[in-house]
């Protein structure tokens, strides 16, 4: 089944970021299954609960690549710098609101440097802000971090995304 | 009950221990493989020992003392009644250092740590969080299940062996009121090495080993199977403290079996 489709008519600032238009959920699921290489940021992959957000995020260098642990929480510190959030990164999953939630679970995958961030369904991830904004934000203050990235949402979400002539009026 | 349904249930009950014992299989290859032993994994045995073992110290330092002092008190006192009192210290050694101080220990353990593991692991399988860790590349059995397995284990032994060599001092103070540190007499000494022979030292070692074992990878392998819909949480840890319960019976009582039979 070909269930995505790559749109580029959305005026971004972030370099590096496609976005996968799904017209209903199994066109969504299909495109997680397309990218298992891909680092995933869902709603449906929680934080580990007992751990800060320093220590979600430091853990996949640590465990992974057997970085020690204070090079693996520097390295965690310095992409929640980049963000502008450390004020969060002793906290734990309980007690973020959902854009910190959100900035954790992006640079857990961020930091395992994958080939690709794929970002699925943000507004659920996001649901208090104008997450459009908020992703070009965030993914611009995180360029060079990642590859590329991709984000899934559904079709119908497309028009609150920033199309070229928005950003050039303004 | 029909024949097949209950036939189901034995089936099902087999699996459920199947699978629980193959977890066992892979705690034990993973804490036999240097691989498994990495910063990361180093932490959560540590927090695994000192919530287990450490931060209740004190206290269970105070209750084995407690315990061993009033049933060494009951048992001398006893032997003294029937002229049995040459055989008071063998009795302290054969009934409080090798069967209730261990099992007490592993009672002590499996009510406090073990409900905990229980509860901890299957609201992990729950909230998808095991799996979250895998997408992220962490390997949640590795990191997450078997340094608890080690660290509990670690703690049982450890708590087993402090609380078995402070109700030797204890015994040595009510049967001979000796002082408390006082170099034992050679009857003392002569008693002990005749009851804790090698073969006993080893199958209470085993034992041990057996309880520590029992405390952690039957709480985690239930909670393993636990469906992802959190009202099963409490059947989880329900499940896995009966499942528990008659392991610890089990090896306690083969334990007796092999020593007395």
């Amino acid at each position: 089944m070909m269930a995505t489709s790559l749109e580029t008519d959305v005026a971004m600032l972030a370099s590096g970021v496609e976005f996968i238009w799904a017209a209903n959920d199994d066109e969504r699921m299909q495109a997680i299954a397309d990218h298992r290489d891909a680092g995933l940021v869902s709603a449906t992959l929680p934080l580990r609960a007992n751990l800060t957000v320093l220590e979600n995020i430091a853990i996949v260098p640590e465990f992974r690549d057997g970085m020690n642990s204070r090079a693996a929480l520097g390295r965690a510190w310095s992409l929640l710098e980049k963000v502008g959030h450390t004020a969060c990164a002793h906290q734990r999953d309980p007690d973020l609101d959902n854009r910190e939630r959100f900035l954790a679970k992006l640079l857990r995958a961020i930091v395992g440097a994958p080939p690709v961030i794929l970002i699925e369904r943000p507004g659920l991830l996001l649901p208090d802000f104008n997450y459009p904004l908020l992703l070009d934000a965030t993914l611009l203050s995180l360029e060079g971090h990642y590859r590329s990235c991709r984000i899934v949402d559904y079709a119908w979400n497309a028009p609150l995304y920033p199309r070229p002539a928005s950003r050039t009026s303004n | 009950m029909s024949e097949q349904a209950l036939s189901r249930r034995i089936e099902q009950r087999f699996a459920a221990w199947g699978r629980i014992l193959r977890f066992a299989g892979v705690a034990i290859v993973g804490t036999l493989s240097p691989s498994t032993y990495n910063s990361a994994t180093r932490q959560v045995v540590q927090k695994q020992i000192y919530f287990t073992a450490w931060e209740i110290f004190p206290g269970f330092i105070a209750l084995a003392a407690t315990v061993s002092w009033l049933l060494s008190s009951i048992v001398v006192h006893v032997a003294r009644d029937f002229g049995l009192f040459d055989y008071a210290l063998e009795v302290i050694i054969r009934v409080l250092v090798l069967e209730i101080l261990p099992f007490t220990t592993v009672l002590f353990v499996a009510l406090r740590t073990s409900a905990a593991i229980n509860t901890e692991v299957a609201l992990m399988k729950i909230n998808n969080e095991l799996e979250a860790l895998r997408l992220s590349g962490v390997d949640p059995v590795t990191y997450e299940l078997i340094p608890r397995v080690i660290g509990g284990t670690t703690s049982v032994l450890a708590l087993t062996a402090v609380s078995t060599v402070g109700a030797l001092l204890v015994s040595n103070v009510v049967v001979y009121d000796a002082w408390m540190f006082a170099m034992p007499s050679e009857d003392f000494a002569h008693t002990v090495g005749k009851v804790l022979d090698a073969p006993t030292l080893v199958l209470l070692g085993i034992k041990t080993m057996a309880f520590g074992l029992a405390v952690t990878v039957i709480p985690i392998g239930e909670a393993l199977e636990t469906p992802q819909k959190l009202f099963h949480a409490p059947i989880s840890v329900l499940r896995g403290m009966v499942k528990l319960f008659f392991a610890i019976m089990f090896i306690e009582l083969g334990a007796l079996a092999v020593s007395y039979a």
